[in-house]
């Protein structure tokens, strides 16, 4: 690698105030498995310092608060999996983290860098997406929340000005055990990027399907939601059928492109099967009592 | 800048700049040559070693990251009396051609069998599907994990007289 600055960061504002101070010239180090790629291969040339934050206490962990599930920015794939409180509350996020790279990246991968280097294959993406999950961003003149969608701008660029940082996901309390399926569908079964990644979430209590959300991966030029299929699931009785129809309208809200991967085309009729997969996956983690109404 | 890490139960400590990742603060400053440079991105799986108990990829991470923390690479696995279990059953069947991939995978069987001492087929592939081998082919290797595992929980462990010696002595 060409040489580079390097700085562990204290804590927040310690890698913040790195941040502000190098601007463009700073590059976020969290658990390395796309940023050292990047900076081997890269045929720019390479930022002033990297900022480590992979010691900063407050960015790591997984903890019920009374506003929901935080998990910290740097926060491992494998922790993830392993952590009964998300196996719990929120088994799709697992899923997904299961599944991403294989079990040395894993161990190494953060959530945050998943979502921060803003990949459109993100598996970390759609399950959040579809639990309305917020995001903390330490900046300069303080802290801000926004909604997770809003992070997402382009294949590799998020709304963070320089100088700020991705501090933790939360996925608020009302969203905790909400029905959630994630699929992915790759070439192989580790090591591989998805050619189309889902989510979906819904409530069925009394058998019908209230506040749904889909998500995909892979077919946009950012993590997108499925607004039609969704409002086509909302308030209608559960069913085989309705689930088969959801993917197919947000088969018509994707907007894949043909690369050496897969077509078009083909991701599209992916995105038909696997949100259908997902709500199927969805209706087994709802309540037996839920389960009951649907039959 | 110093990096100081536990290496095979040793401290061990070197200047090295910043952009040096763990790999290579392994093999070119510690002469720790066992784990591999492969595709250097990740993918392969050559450069494996246990780091605080977690299988990694030594060639993702800077040593900087590692400062402090406790490292097991393929040469911490013999000893005096002989070889691991399973470099010993790798050995005896096979499972290895050119050796390049080896360390890796063994390491990443390590980890496995340290977390889950009776892991099934799937959950063995599971932990190699990081580690490429493109000459034996990954069917020996499971089956010498497996039978390693099953060797390891009969065996009944050496440590405990060691532990009620110390017990009494306290006692």
């Amino acid at each position: 690698m060409k040489p580079f600055g390097y700085v562990a960061a204290k804590d927040c504002e310690h890698a913040v105030a790195l941040l502000a101070q190098y601007g463009k010239g700073a590059r976020v180090l969290a658990g390395g498995t796309d940023l050292l790629a990047d900076l081997k291969f890269s045929p720019h040339p390479p930022p002033e310092v990297v900022v480590d934050v992979s010691r900063v206490k407050e960015m790591k962990g997984i903890s019920l608060t009374d506003a929901g599930l935080r998990i910290g920015a740097i926060t491992t794939h494998g922790e993830i999996i392993e952590s009964s409180v998300v196996q719990q509350v929120m088994p799709a996020l697992a899923d997904a983290a299961g599944v991403i790279g294989a079990h040395q990246t894993r161990n190494l991968g953060t959530l945050g860098g998943n979502l921060m280097t803003c990949v459109p294959s993100m598996d970390s993406g759609p399950t959040l997406l579809a639990l309305d999950a917020q995001v903390t961003i330490a900046g300069p003149a303080g802290r801000r929340t926004i909604p997770l969608s809003e992070l997402f701008v382009g294949p590799r660029r998020t709304s963070l000005q320089p100088g700020e940082l991705l501090v933790d996901v939360l996925v608020p309390k009302e969203n905790l055990n909400k029905p959630t399926g994630f699929q992915k569908f790759g070439l192989r079964k580790g090591q591989a990027l998805a050619l189309v990644n889902a989510a979906a979430s819904a409530w069925m209590n009394d058998g019908l399907f209230s506040e749904p959300r889909i998500a995909l991966g892979a077919v946009a030029p950012v993590v997108i939601r499925a607004p039609k299929a969704e409002a086509y699931l909302a308030g209608r009785p559960v069913s085989e059928e309705a689930m088969a129809e959801a993917g197919r309208i947000a088969a018509t809200e994707a907007k894949p492109i043909t690369d050496f991967r897969a077509s078009a085309e083909y991701r599209r009729d992916l995105v038909a099967v696997l949100v259908k997969r997902c709500l199927v996956a969805a209706l087994g983690r709802a309540t037996p009592n839920q389960k009951e109404l649907a039959s | 800048m110093n990096v100081t890490l536990t290496v095979n139960g040793e401290t061990r400590s070197a200047e090295v700049p910043p952009e040096t990742t763990l790999l290579v603060f392994l093999r070119e400053y510690l002469n720790l040559t066992g784990a591999k440079t492969g595709c250097d991105i990740g993918d392969c799986g050559a450069c494996t070693v246990i780091l605080d108990g977690k299988a990694v990829n030594a060639c993702l991470m800077l040593a900087a990251q590692a400062d402090g923390r406790d490292v097991i690479t393929i040469e911490g696995l013999a000893t005096r009396e002989g070889l691991h279990p399973l470099q010993k059953v790798f050995e005896e069947t096979g499972a290895l051609q050119c050796g390049f991939c080896g360390p890796g995978v063994i390491l990443s069987a390590k980890a496995l069998l340290d977390e889950n001492p009776a892991p099934s087929k799937q959950e063995i592939r599971n932990a190699l599907a990081g580690n490429l081998c493109r000459c034996t082919g990954y069917v020996k290797m499971i089956d010498g994990i497996q039978e390693v595992a099953e060797t390891m929980r009969s065996v009944p462990t050496p440590a405990l007289p060691a532990a009620s010696k110390g017990e009494q002595k306290h006692g």
